[in-house]
């Protein structure tokens, strides 16, 4: 298959900077494919799972949210949050998992109750996909 | 009365000596300080250019384009975020930045109605002694920020955009111009003024459509740029508060050595006396 560049650019860091010949990636209307010469396409991307090949092998990394943008020069990927499943570290996304329960339950306002379940999400997709790999 | 004069020299040179010390380190912490924080500041810079980049993409390719984030609104009631530093002994950083911020309350509130939004605890003592209707207050976030923490912020703000609480909220923060030089900035933020990017002429494919791209973009976009501006304004902190430990440090120095030169006057002075003294006895027994 045909590479082509992508890049996984995180607010701490570069994640991701290189060749693959093909991503799986959750949007918010669904799981999306993209390979090399892929139309430009711009897309919200909620907490979920990622999928990289390179050399006919997939790797799997957990996004918190962000936005996926393919145009004919690169694909980029701007996310809050990335990390390779076996990178993950379960016991902090067990603990943050119980951490946003304990919030969802105590939340006075609407406020608190979307950053609450927006941390939950997040943790899920971690624990998620720590048992992915 | 020599000696008690010298005793009194000596101590204010230890006293001075035990400031230099409080200050030399001070200054060698900020420096550390300010060596993170301009790093975390330039890492995420690449990822807030693309989004920006993105959100211009988007108004460019759509002329019809329309977002409660863009449409200008009657302006009653303006949010002003205050970014000011977590401590003190930082030169004029806190004055300059809260300065302007009062400038623009002052000119503001003549014809409309203004909330304070402080960020860090001398921001936050600055408005409370003043009468000024506060949001909410954010202190010692500054250092160790999250963008998570940011996005908790930026998610407040557009909660109460939302709700029509407000109509325009502007931003003062800091830039840390270079390790010498820190300007006070403002920034508009919200009804944001994108220009479109007129070179760009791709046809895109927006899922679901370029509105919600857009506005599920605002939120990350916003905290970045809150990101940014907290983390810009901590290394302008450490940076302006290296400056002025380094100069009490010089200063101390100075007085250090002018003292010293006292005190040897002094102490010149008492042994000349005694001899003197000494002199002036024998001849009178001789």
């Amino acid at each position: 298959m045909k590479p082509f560049t992508l890049k996984i650019i995180t607010p701490e860091k570069v994640f991701f900077d290189g060749e693959t010949e093909q991503i799986i990636v959750r949007t918010t209307e669904g799981d999306i494919g993209v390979l090399a010469g892929h139309e430009n396409y711009v897309a919200d991307l909620p907490a979920g799972p990622f999928k990289v090949k390179s050399d006919g092998k997939f790797r799997i990394a957990a996004i918190s949210g962000g936005v996926l943008k393919v145009s004919k020069e690169s694909t980029t990927i701007l996310a809050m949050a990335a990390e390779w499943a076996e990178e993950i570290d379960l016991d902090w996304a067990k603990r943050s998992q119980e951490d946003a329960l304990k919030r969802l339950n105590e939340s006075k306002s609407d406020y608190e109750h979307r950053l609450a379940e927006m941390k939950l999400k997040r943790a899920l997709n971690r624990i998620n996909i720590s048992q992915m790999k | 009365m020599a000696s008690s004069n010298m005793k009194d020299i000596k101590r204010r040179i230890k006293s001075v000596e035990s400031t230099r010390q409080i200050t030399k380190a001070m200054e060698l912490v900020a420096s550390s300080k300010l060596r993170k924080a301009k790093e975390k500041a330039d890492n995420s810079k690449p990822f807030f250019n693309t989004l920006y980049d993105t959100m211009c993409e988007i108004v460019a390719s759509d002329n019809t384009f329309n977002s409660i984030y863009t449409r200008k609104r009657k302006n009653n009631v303006t949010l002003l975020v205050v970014i000011g530093g977590d401590r003190g002994l930082a030169g004029g950083f806190n004055a300059n930045v809260l300065k302007m911020a009062q400038q623009r309350y002052d000119e503001l509130k003549e014809s409309s109605e203004v909330v304070i939004l402080p960020i860090g605890r001398k921001a936050v003592e600055y408005f409370e002694k003043r009468d000024v209707k506060i949001m909410t207050r954010y202190e010692n976030i500054s250092e160790s920020l999250t963008i998570y923490g940011a996005m908790s912020i930026a998610d407040k703000i557009i909660d109460v955009y939302n709700k029509d609480k407000i109509d325009r909220v502007e931003l003062f923060y800091t830039d840390c111009v270079s390790p010498l030089l820190q300007e006070a900035r403002r920034m508009p933020l919200i009804p944001l003024d994108i220009e479109p990017d007129k070179e760009y002429k791709g046809l895109t494919n927006y899922d679901p459509s370029p509105e919600a791209v857009f506005d599920s973009i605002i939120p990350r976009y916003l905290a970045g740029v809150l990101f940014g501006a907290i983390v810009d304004s901590f290394a302008a902190e450490q940076a302006a508060r290296r400056t002025a430990m380094e100069n009490a440090t010089d200063n101390a120095n100075e007085m250090i050595s002018d003292l010293s030169l006292m005190y040897n006057r002094a102490r010149q002075a008492a042994i000349t006396q005694e001899i003197t003294e000494i002199v002036g006895g024998a001849s009178a027994q001789g």
